[in-house]
C-alpha cells in the first residue's frame, strides 16, 4: 500500500502539532492586538526634521491620524554610505524624539498677542488716527515709555492677526520714513537649520532696508582662527570621515553628548583601530568613551597645543625631516614664505610678509605686487610662488590669469620648490623678540613666570636688496621654530630637552595646564607618527568648550599649527573638525539671493551681532578691560587708547566692520539732502563725512536719533539662551527691571571712550518695538511687546542641512499649523503686504545710502596692503571702498514690498548669480524657476517667477544653488577654473543633469552635489572633508598668501602679540571683587569659574521646557559643582545656590560632581527664565539665567578688515560673544522665595479693590 | 427646546472661553442662563453670576490679559484636559483621537483651532448629548476638573466657580478651599520615579509610571 489516499494533495494540515509537539497553529479571536494597533495607529506618515541649530538635520518619520501628529521616529532610509563604510543611519536623540510634544504643549504660543500697556495705547490712537500715525503718536508720547517698563512682566492679551500686522507695518513704516530703514532690525540665527523661514524675514527686512545681525560669531561658534588661518569661515569633514581616521583627539569637544546622531562613527571608528583621546577639563561623556583623557586646568589647552607642537617640530622636522611633513608644508602652507625683521633697539621683530612689490622688478610680477608674497627657490634666489591673493583678481587683460593656483610654479611658469628653512643659507643668526603671556599672574589661573614678557631667540636670517634698502628676512618656518623654543645649535635662551622649563615645551605646560609632560609628548608623539604613516589622517574634533574663550583664537590656531604640520588638513580622515553651530548652509549661493533680496536690491545692510550688541545694550558702558592689557609687550602703550569700543569705532570708520544704524541721520533724509546740493550722493558723504557734518551713528550710540528702533526676533531666543549680557539688554535695550550690580565707567569715574559721545543718564528702553515669532512661550517672548506663534518643524515646508553629513532634509508640514499659528514664511508675507497698504502716503519710491564694508571674496579685498591708516585722523583720504566704507545709493519701491517679496527679481538675470569670489550667468535657471512655480501675472512683479508658497520659496533655493542643481554646479566649477586655470568640471559632470526638488528630498535623504562654495566634495571616493579641494584640485585657500597661514602680518594681529599662536591666559573681567564679601547671607562665598557648554537635557534653550527632557535631569535650573569646592562653601548636592558678579545674579540646584574640576563650575547652556526658577537674594527679583552673570567683551584683533582673509563677511569675521572667562561667587541661598506668595497677594489685594 | 443642562453647559462653556467682544456683549444672556439652571444650587449659581460680572465690570484688556496669565501660561491651569492627564506621554494623540472620533461618531464635526480636549470643547460636545452621558463624562474628569479648580481658587480666581459647578453636575465631591498648596519641597517627590508595578491610588490624577 502506498497510502495515497491517506494523504491530502490540495491541502496541508496545519493545525498538526510541529516540533516535536511543542508547536501547533491556532486561529482564535486577535482582537486584543488592536490595543497596540490603535496606539501605534495613523494614516500617514511625513518626513522632517528639526530646526533648532543641534547640527543633528536627523530625518524622522511623523505619524498622523485624524489631523493630529501622534508620535515620531528615526527614518531609516538614508542611502546607503558606500562599500566599506557605515551607514548614516539611524540618526536621532532623545531631545528630537520628544519634540511632538510641543505641538500641544500648554506652553505653545496659540494666538497672536500684545501686551496690553501697549494695545491699549494703540486702540486709544486708532480711534481717532491712522496706523501710522497712531505709532508716531505713542512714541512722541513721554508717558508711553510705561509699556516698555512692563516688558518681561506678563500681561498680553490675545489679539486677532489683522491687528498683530497693522501694528508691526505701521511701526515699520513710520521707523523707515523718522529715523531710517536701518534702524529696523533683525535678529535671526542659523539659516541651515530651517532656511526659507530665515530667508522670510531676512528677504522682507532686506527689502525695506533694514539691518540684519549676524549670529554665528554673537554665538561665539564662529572660531576666528579659520578666516585667519584659511580665509574660510568654517569648513569641516562630515562625521562619517570620523571613520576614515587614524588618531582622533576630541578636545573641548562632547562628542556623545553634542553630536549624539554622529556619535556612532565614533564609536565605530574604534573599531576600526582609530586611537581616540579626549582633552576636557571636566570627566565629561566623550572623556568616558576614549582611550585616553588629558584634563587641562579649563582655559589653558593653548598650552598644551603648543608644547605638542614643540615636540612635533622636534621630533619631525629638525632630528629628522619627514618627508610627507616636509612637502605638505612646502606646497600648502606659509611656512616656506619671508617675513621681514625690523630691527627694534639691539633686538629684532618679526614684521610682514615679504612682498613682490618690494624688489625694484617685482620679481616679475608687477601687478598687485604689494599683495604677492614671496619664497627662496632650492636655489636660494627669492620668488613669487602662485597663489597669493594678488593673483586672484587679475585686470582684464593682466597677464596674471590663470595664476591664482597652488601650482609650484613662478609667474614666469618655472617650476619651483621653496625652502622651509635658510639655516644652511644664512647671511647672519639675528636675536628676534617674540612677546611671552604665559608669566602674566591670575588670580585663579597659575602662570610660568619667565623673568620677563619678552622671548629673544636666535633666527637664522637672509640679507635682501629692496627697493627700501637692505632688508632682513627669515622664513616663516625659521621664526616657527625659533617661537616654539628649539635649540636648532644657534644658541640662544632655548630647550635643549623636553624637560627644560621654556616656553613652549611639555614641562613648561605642565605648570600651566596640570597635564604631565609625558602624556603631552606621547599624544604628540602618536598623533604626528600617525599621521606620517597614514598621510594626514589624524584629525582634531573641537568644539564650544575651546572656542567660548576669549583667546579662543589662540587655543584654536595652537591646534591648527599642529594639523597643518602633519599635513592633515584636506586628507580624508585628517584635519580640523569644528563643531559648533549648524553652519553649513549647503545650497548657500541658491539661498542668499531669497533671503537677502539679491533679486531686487543689493547691496543688503548686514551687521556684526556683536558688536551692534556690545554697542546698543551699552554693555560697553560698564567695559573695565584696558585695551593695554592686551597689547603685546613689544607694541608702543597706549597706541590704541583704552576703550574696546574706540578700537571698533575705528573699524567702522576705516570699512573694516560694518554699522548699525549707519549714519548718524536717517539715509534716505541723506540721499535726499544729496540730491538737492546737486552733487553725486556719494560725494557728497564724503565731503559730509569729511567735514564732520555727518557723523557715523557708531560714534554716538546713545543718542536717540542713533537708537534701533524696532527689532524682530525670530527662530531665535535672543534675550534668553543668547543674550550675553542679560541684564544689560534688560536696563538698556528694553528698558525694563533688570538685575544689574554694577556701575558704568560714568558713575565709578572710569576712563571713558575717547571715540564715543557719553551720555548721562545712561538711555533705558532703545527699542520702541520688540516682536517676537517662536512656537513657545520663550524668555524673549516674555520680554516682547508683540509676540506671533509660528508654525512648529512638524508644521511648515522648509530645508534643513548640516555639516555633519552631506544629505540635505525637508521640514514637512505633517499637519496644518495648529491653534492661529502661520509659518515664518506666511508671517512675512503678511507683513509685507501691509506695510506695502500703509507706505502710499509716507513713503513711495525712495532713495536709500548704505554703506557696506570691505568685503572679504570681492576685488575690494585687497584694500590696505600694510600700514593702517584712518582718515579722520588725516593720516589718509576718505576712499569709499579702500581706506572706507562702500557707499552705494539704492533704489526702494516701498509700496511694491509685498510683490517683489513673492516674486524672483530682475537683477539675476542682469547680474547673474555667485558667491566667494566666483559668479556665473543664472538666466537659464530664472526662466526654469517660472516654468516650476509659474509667473505673476500682473502688478509690480509682472512676468516675474512667483514665490507665492514656501515650496516655491524651497524650489528658488534648490533651482539655483551647484549644491542642488547639476548644470549650476558645472558652471560655477567652470566660472572658478577661469580664475585657477585649472579645469574643475570633472568634480561635478558625473550629476550634471541632475536637479534635485523639494519633492525629491521628502521621498528620501539626497546627497548635495560638488559646488566650489565648499572645500570638500562629495563622491562614491571620498567623504567630505574641508580643504579637499585647495589640496587635490590646487586651489588657493582664500588667504593673503593663497597658502594656510601660521604668520599672522597684519599690524593688529602683530601689535596684539598674534602673529603666531601662542598661549595667552584668561583674561580679568574684573567682575567678582566689588562684590566680594558684601553681600552676606550667613553662608560662606566662594569664587568660581563660570562654564556654560552644550547639554544633554535640551538644545541650546529649546527642550529645556519640555517636561521628557525635565524629568531626564533635574527639573528645573542646576550648576555643576566639583565635591571639594561644594565642602568649602558647606553646599550639599540639591540645595539652592545663588552665583552672582556685578553683571547680575542666578539661582540653581547645586549637582555636586566628582566629575567637575575645582575651580570651575558647570552650568549648561541654557535654561529657561519660566521653568522652576525662584528669586534672588541679590536681585530681589527672579532667578535669572546663565547669562545674568555674563557680559561680552570685545577683542580688537577681530575687528580687522580690508586685508585678504581679514576682510567682513556677514558671519565670517568680526568681534565674538566670548563668555568662558567669567568668574562668579557662588553660596547657598539663606531663604528659597518662589515669589509666588507676592504675586498672589498682589493679585488678591485687587480682587478686594474691584469687589468694593 | 434646549434641555436644561444644555443651557447651562453652553454658559459655563462660554465662561471659560476667551473673554473678546463677542463673549462680553453675551455676558448678560450667560448670567440668565445660570440664573435659571435648576441644576446648581444657589451658591453655586451665585458663584457663576459673580464671575461674569467680574469679567463684565472689568476693562475689555484687564479681563483678557487677566485670562492669558490665567489659561494660556504654563499647564497647572491649562483648559487642555489631557494637558493633566498625559503631559508630555505619547498616549496623549492617541487620546485626542478618540475624544475627536466620539464628536464625529456623535454627528458633531469639530471647527476652530481648538483640541478636542479643550475644555469649552467638551462642555459644547456634552451640551448636545443626554444628561446621562454628560454626568458620567464629567465624572471620569472629575479628578482634574478638582485639582484645576482647587487651583483656580488659591489663585483667588473667580473662574473657580465653573469647575465646582461641573463636579455639582457630576455628583462628585466639590472643591476644597483648604485644599493646601504643594509646597515647593513636594516638587522632587512629584517628580521621583515611581516603581514599576505600584497600583495608582484611587484618586491619583496622574497615570501609574508618569510623574505629573
Amino acid at each position: 500500500m502506498s497510502h495515497f489516499l491517506d494523504r491530502l494533495r490540495y491541502f496541508s494540515q496545519p493545525r498538526e502539532a510541529f516540533a516535536g509537539g511543542h508547536g501547533e497553529l491556532r486561529t482564535e479571536n486577535r482582537q486584543w492586538e488592536d490595543g497596540y494597533r490603535n496606539r501605534w495607529q495613523h494614516d500617514k506618515i511625513v518626513r522632517s526634521t528639526h530646526g533648532v541649530n543641534c547640527t543633528g538635520s536627523c530625518s524622522w518619520k511623523i505619524y498622523v491620524k485624524g489631523g493630529v501628529v501622534t508620535w515620531e521616529t528615526q527614518q531609516t532610509d538614508y542611502p546607503r554610505t558606500r562599500a566599506g563604510m557605515p551607514n548614516h543611519e539611524p540618526r536621532g536623540c532623545s531631545r528630537g524624539a520628544s519634540y511632538s510634544w510641543y505641538l500641544y504643549s500648554a506652553n505653545r504660543l496659540k494666538y497672536p498677542m500684545v501686551r496690553g500697556h501697549l494695545l491699549r495705547r494703540w486702540r486709544e490712537a486708532r480711534k481717532t488716527m491712522q496706523p501710522v500715525e497712531a505709532w508716531a503718536a505713542i512714541c512722541a508720547d513721554p508717558a508711553a515709555k510705561d509699556y516698555k517698563a512692563a516688558r518681561g512682566l506678563g500681561g498680553f492679551a490675545r489679539v486677532r492677526w489683522d491687528e498683530a500686522l497693522e501694528i508691526i507695518a505701521a511701526a515699520n513704516v513710520h521707523t523707515v520714513k523718522q529715523h531710517g530703514p536701518d534702524r529696523v532690525v533683525g535678529f535671526s540665527p542659523i539659516p541651515a537649520m530651517s532656511m526659507v523661514s530665515y530667508a522670510s524675514g531676512a528677504r522682507y527686512l532686506s527689502l525695506i532696508g533694514g539691518t540684519l545681525l549676524s549670529f554665528y560669531d554673537w554665538y561665539c561658534d564662529l572660531p576666528p582662527s579659520s578666516p585667519q588661518t584659511w580665509g574660510e569661515q568654517t569648513d569641516v569633514p562630515e562625521s562619517a570621515d570620523w571613520y576614515n581616521s587614524g588618531y582622533i583627539i576630541a578636545w573641548g569637544s562632547n562628542v556623545p553628548q553634542t553630536r549624539t546622531p554622529d556619535a556612532h562613527f565614533f564609536v565605530e571608528a574604534r573599531y576600526n583601530g582609530t586611537q581616540v583621546v579626549a582633552i576636557t577639563p571636566d570627566y565629561s561623556e566623550v572623556a568616558k568613551l576614549s582611550d585616553l583623557w588629558l584634563h587641562p586646568k579649563q582655559g589653558t589647552d593653548a598650552a598644551l597645543a603648543m608644547a605638542m607642537g614643540h615636540v612635533i617640530l622636534r621630533e619631525f622636522f629638525l632630528d629628522r625631516q619627514a618627508e610627507y611633513f616636509q612637502d605638505y608644508c612646502r606646497r600648502y602652507t606659509d611656512l616656506p614664505l619671508l617675513v621681514t625683521l625690523r630691527r627694534d633697539g639691539a633686538r629684532w621683530v618679526p614684521d610682514r610678509y615679504l612682498r613682490a612689490s618690494d624688489f625694484a622688478d617685482a620679481l616679475g610680477s608687477p601687478e598687485r605686487a604689494e599683495w604677492k608674497t614671496v619664497g627662496f627657490d632650492a636655489d636660494g634666489k627669492p620668488v613669487v610662488p602662485h597663489g597669493s591673493i594678488g593673483f586672484r583678481w587679475p585686470g582684464k587683460d593682466s597677464a596674471d590669469h590663470g595664476k591664482w593656483n597652488l601650482e609650484q610654479k613662478s609667474p614666469d611658469g618655472r617650476e619651483i620648490a621653496l625652502a622651509l628653512t635658510q639655516i644652511d643659507r644664512r647671511d647672519d643668526v639675528l636675536d628676534v623678540a617674540f612677546p611671552y603671556f604665559g608669566g602674566t599672574p591670575h588670580a585663579h589661573f597659575p602662570h610660568n613666570d619667565q623673568d620677563g614678557d619678552v622671548l629673544l631667540r636666535r633666527v637664522p636670517a637672509r640679507k635682501l636688496q629692496t627697493r627700501g634698502g637692505e632688508v632682513m628676512v627669515a622664513t616663516a618656518f625659521d621664526l616657527l621654530c625659533a617661537h616654539y623654543g628649539l635649540d636648532r645649535g644657534l644658541g640662544g635662551g632655548c630647550a635643549a630637552s623636553y624637560a627644560d622649563d621654556v616656553p613652549y615645551t611639555p614641562a613648561w605646560q605642565q605648570a600651566i595646564t596640570g597635564v604631565p609632560a609625558e602624556q603631552a609628548i606621547a599624544v604628540a608623539r602618536a598623533f604626528a607618527s600617525n599621521a606620517e604613516k597614514t598621510r594626514g589622517r589624524s584629525m582634531v574634533i573641537i568644539g564650544a568648550g575651546m572656542n567660548h574663550w576669549f583667546h579662543q583664537d589662540m587655543n584654536y590656531r595652537s591646534i591648527i599649527n599642529i594639523l597643518m604640520l602633519c599635513g592633515t588638513v584636506g586628507i580624508s580622515g585628517g584635519g580640523w573638525a569644528h563643531y559648533v553651530g549648524q553652519e553649513k548652509l549647503r545650497p548657500q549661493t541658491g539661498w542668499t539671493v531669497l533671503a537677502f533680496a539679491l533679486d531686487w536690491v543689493r547691496p543688503p545692510r548686514q551687521m556684526n551681532g556683536t558688536s551692534f550688541f556690545y554697542a546698543h545694550s551699552d554693555q560697553w558702558r560698564y567695559e573695565k578691560l584696558d585695551v593695554d592689557e592686551l597689547l603685546s609687550p613689544l607694541a608702543p602703550r597706549g597706541k590704541y587708547g583704552r576703550a574696546l569700543i574706540d578700537c571698533n569705532v575705528r573699524a567702522e570708520r576705516m570699512g573694516w566692520l560694518p554699522s548699525a544704524p549707519q549714519l548718524g541721520r536717517n539715509p534716505l533724509e541723506v540721499a535726499r539732502a544729496a540730491e538737492r546740493s546737486g552733487m553725486n550722493p556719494k560725494d557728497y558723504v564724503v565731503t559730509a563725512l569729511k567735514s564732520g557734518d555727518l557723523r557715523l551713528a557708531c560714534e554716538d550710540p546713545d543718542n536717540p536719533a542713533n537708537f534701533p528702533r524696532n527689532l524682530f526676533i525670530w527662530r531665535s531666543n535672543l534675550f534668553g539662551s543668547s543674550g550675553k549680557g542679560h541684564e544689560y539688554f534688560l536696563r538698556h535695550f528694553l528698558g525694563t527691571r533688570h538685575g544689574l550690580q554694577g556701575k558704568d565707567l560714568g558713575e565709578d569715574g572710569g576712563h571713558k571712550p575717547e571715540e564715543v559721545a557719553w551720555h548721562t543718564p545712561a538711555p533705558e528702553g532703545k527699542l520702541d518695538l520688540v516682536v517676537t515669532l517662536d512656537f513657545r512661550m520663550s524668555t524673549s517672548c516674555l520680554y516682547s511687546d508683540v509676540v506671533l506663534p509660528t508654525a512648529s518643524w512638524y508644521e511648515k515646508n522648509d530645508l534643513n542641512t548640516s555639516d555633519m553629513h552631506p544629505f540635505i532634509h525637508p521640514l514637512s508640514a505633517a499637519v496644518d499649523p495648529v491653534y492661529e499659528s502661520k509659518s515664518d514664511w506666511e508671517i512675512f508675507k503678511a507683513i509685507a503686504k501691509r506695510f506695502s497698504e500703509l507706505a502710499p502716503g509716507h513713503l513711495g519710491v525712495e532713495r536709500d545710502v548704505v554703506l557696506t564694508p570691505i568685503l572679504h571674496d570681492t576685488p575690494g579685498e585687497i584694500a590696505q596692503p600694510f600700514e593702517v591708516r584712518d582718515w579722520k585722523k588725516g593720516e589718509c583720504d576718505l576712499v569709499p571702498g579702500v581706506t572706507a566704507p562702500n557707499i552705494t545709493l539704492v533704489e526702494r519701491d516701498y509700496p511694491a514690498t509685498y510683490a517683489r517679496f513673492t516674486a524672483l527679481g530682475p537683477l539675476l538675470d542682469k547680474l547673474g548669480n555667485g558667491g566667494k569670489g566666483i559668479a556665473w550667468n543664472t538666466e537659464e535657471e530664472v526662466h526654469g524657476l517660472a516654468e516650476l512655480n509659474y509667473t505673476v501675472a500682473d502688478g509690480p512683479a509682472k512676468g516675474r517667477p512667483r514665490i507665492d508658497s514656501d515650496i516655491d520659496a524651497a524650489e528658488v533655493i534648490l533651482h539655483l544653488a551647484p549644491e542642488t542643481n547639476g548644470h549650476v554646479a558645472v558652471k560655477a566649477w567652470a566660472a572658478l577654473s577661469k580664475i585657477t586655470g585649472r579645469d574643475h568640471t570633472h568634480l561635478a559632470r558625473a550629476r550634471e543633469d541632475e536637479k534635485i526638488r523639494f519633492r525629491d528630498i521628502q521621498a528620501q535623504p539626497r546627497k548635495i552635489i560638488s559646488s566650489p562654495t565648499w572645500s570638500g566634495i562629495e563622491s562614491e571616493h571620498v567623504s567630505y572633508n574641508a580643504g579637499y579641494t585647495n589640496v587635490h584640485e590646487l586651489i588657493p585657500w582664500r588667504t593673503l598668501s593663497g597658502r594656510q597661514q601660521f604668520y599672522q602680518d597684519h599690524p593688529w594681529l602683530r601689535d596684539f602679540g598674534e602673529g603666531f599662536a601662542l598661549y595667552r591666559p584668561p583674561i580679568d573681567t574684573r567682575t567678582v571683587a566689588p562684590l566680594a564679601g558684601k553681600r552676606g547671607n550667613g553662608h560662606p562665598e566662594i569664587v568660581l569659574n563660570f562654564i556654560t557648554p552644550h547639554q544633554k537635557w535640551g538644545i541650546h534653550s529649546t527642550y529645556t521646557d519640555n517636561l521628557i527632557m525635565l524629568t531626564l535631569s533635574r527639573g528645573g535650573p542646576i550648576v555643576w559643582i566639583s565635591e571639594v569646592d561644594a565642602r568649602r562653601a558647606g553646599i550639599a548636592d540639591n540645595d539652592w545656590i545663588e552665583l552672582y558678579n556685578v553683571n547680575g545674579a542666578l539661582t540653581a540646584r547645586a549637582v555636586v560632581s566628582q566629575r567637575v574640576h575645582e575651580g570651575m563650575c558647570l552650568m549648561y547652556h541654557a535654561q529657561e527664565k519660566i521653568v522652576n526658577v525662584p528669586g534672588s537674594e541679590i536681585t530681589g527679583m527672579r532667578g535669572g539665567i546663565h547669562n545674568s552673570v555674563t557680559r561680552a567683551v570685545i577683542k580688537p584683533t577681530h575687528m580687522i578688515g580690508g586685508y585678504a582673509q581679514l576682510s567682513y563677511g556677514f558671519n565670517y569675521y568680526g568681534t565674538v560673544g566670548s563668555n568662558r572667562d567669567e568668574f562668579v561667587i557662588v553660596r547657598k541661598m539663606a531663604k528659597v522665595d518662589w515669589m509666588d506668595r507676592a504675586q498672589r497677594a498682589a493679585r488678591e489685594a485687587q480682587l478686594h479693590a474691584h469687589r468694593a | 427646546m434646549r434641555a436644561d443642562h444644555a443651557t447651562l453647559l453652553r454658559a459655563l462653556s462660554a465662561l471659560l472661553a476667551y473673554p473678546d467682544a463677542e463673549l462680553r456683549a453675551a455676558l448678560p444672556e450667560i448670567a440668565a442662563a445660570v440664573r435659571g439652571a435648576s441644576a446648581l444650587d444657589a451658591a453655586a449659581r451665585d458663584d457663576l453670576v459673580a464671575l461674569a460680572e467680574e469679567i463684565a465690570g472689568l476693562d475689555a484688556l484687564e479681563a483678557e490679559t487677566r485670562y492669558v496669565d490665567l489659561f494660556d501660561r504654563g499647564r497647572t491651569t491649562s483648559l487642555n484636559l489631557f494637558e493633566h492627564v498625559h503631559g508630555d506621554g505619547r498616549e496623549r494623540g492617541p487620546a485626542m483621537l478618540e475624544l475627536r472620533q466620539r464628536y464625529l461618531d456623535a454627528g458633531l464635526e469639530p471647527r476652530g483651532g481648538e483640541l478636542p480636549d479643550h475644555l469649552p470643547v467638551l462642555l459644547e460636545y456634552l451640551s448636545c448629548r443626554d444628561e446621562a452621558e454628560m454626568r458620567e463624562m464629567l465624572g471620569d474628569c472629575a479628578h482634574i476638573l478638582r485639582a484645576l479648580g482647587n487651583t483656580l481658587l488659591r489663585r483667588g480666581s473667580r473662574y473657580a466657580a465653573v469647575p465646582a459647578a461641573l463636579l455639582a453636575l457630576a455628583d462628585a465631591p466639590g472643591l476644597d478651599p483648604d485644599a493646601p498648596t504643594p509646597p515647593p519641597e513636594d516638587i522632587d517627590r512629584t517628580w521621583e520615579e515611581r516603581p514599576a508595578f505600584e497600583a495608582p491610588m484611587p484618586d491619583d490624577p496622574r497615570p501609574p509610571r508618569r510623574a505629573s
